[in-house]
């Protein structure tokens, strides 16, 4: 199967025309700052073992849409196909609060959770959003889940600030 | 108010706590950090961070002045320096991510005031104070309880 990452910008073309270049990175953050990228896979790594893997995808593909971080969303989808996820449920995950037959009752809250944890300069996390999440979540797993929201903004701030491409992320190439 | 819970996965605060002392370590600039991480949590309403930042700003010697007037420092005409401004601007863009991009301008306002290593690493503190906010505000985790 031939897939987007083996091709280069310059030999797709659409029915319009060619595709638009791909933008260069702004700065490799993790090689001026390895000890700063060292801390990210520490965090990241605490973040992973605690929590069910098809839940952290979902919660890091909606919060990277959030964030508008290509190379996150790059990197979760192909990531959450790769282990079994369905196409059905990561396209309809921008409009999840409409689609919620698609996603368990604990997915639910927990992507609630996500947005509100996401958003924060807009306000703060609602008490009806939290109480929710903690009638799915018992403390400690609840803990978890805010950590790895947390870790997902992170990860997003990076690859926007930075502007990392997306398009060339294999299935499990950090794992 | 009482926090909804005091839990923190100790090796997650462990990876936190290295996260954000490489970061002001590489910026190499302990008040100008302190100004970065305080405009990050006006914005994302963190009280516990506001309180335990401004205490560490006062005892790293950022000038009161600065400090009443960062919320409005675009405003604040030469209270704050070329160098401090670009700072506060991409602070300012990496936190209000949801918003839109980190547009061009601001990136390379930065990236003339800082070369390639200090700006990962002020890049850096911009994230790791962010990952606090949410950890502090999700957890409704009271001011007060910083002692320097």
């Amino acid at each position: 199967m031939t897939t987007h990452t083996e091709e280069t910008a310059t030999t797709r073309t659409a029915t319009s025309g060619e595709y638009a270049p791909e933008r260069p990175a702004r700065l490799e953050w993790a090689r001026h700052a390895p000890e700063v990228y060292q801390a990210m896979i520490r965090l990241e790594t605490a973040v992973r073992k605690n929590l069910n893997h098809t839940l952290y995808e979902l919660v890091k593909i909606r919060a990277s849409q959030l964030n508008h971080c290509a190379f996150c969303i790059d990197m979760h989808t192909k990531d959450a196909l790769a282990t079994g996820e369905s196409v059905e449920r990561i396209m309809q995950l921008s409009a999840w609060d409409e689609s919620r037959h698609f996603y368990t009752e604990k997915e639910l809250a927990a992507l609630e959770l996500t947005e509100a944890v996401t958003v924060l300069t807009d306000g703060f996390v609602p008490d009806e959003v939290y109480e929710n999440a903690a009638r799915h979540f018992e403390e400690a797993e609840l803990a978890h889940l805010i950590a790895a929201i947390t870790t997902i903004n992170a990860w997003n701030r990076f690859g926007v600030t930075c502007r990392m491409a997306p398009g060339h992320y294999q299935p499990g190439q950090y794992k | 108010m009482t926090p909804r819970t005091r839990l923190l996965d100790p090796e997650v605060a462990r990876a936190l706590s290295t996260l954000s002392a490489t970061a002001k370590q590489g910026l190499g600039d302990p008040a100008l950090a302190e100004l970065v991480v305080i405009r990050a949590s006006q914005l994302n309403h963190c009280a516990f961070c506001l309180d335990m930042h401004l205490a560490i700003a006062r005892r790293h010697g950022v000038p009161e002045r600065q400090l009443d007037l960062l919320a409005a420092w675009e405003e604040a005409g030469d209270v704050f320096d070329e160098r401090e401004r670009a700072a506060l601007a991409l602070t300012e863009a990496v936190t209000v991510l949801t918003e839109g991009f980190v547009p061009d301008e601001v990136y390379e306002r930065a990236a003339q005031h800082f070369d390639e290593v200090r700006l990962a690493h002020l890049i850096g503190l911009v994230v790791a104070i962010n990952n606090w906010n949410r950890v502090m505000v999700s957890r409704r985790i009271p001011p007060g309880g910083y002692t320097p």
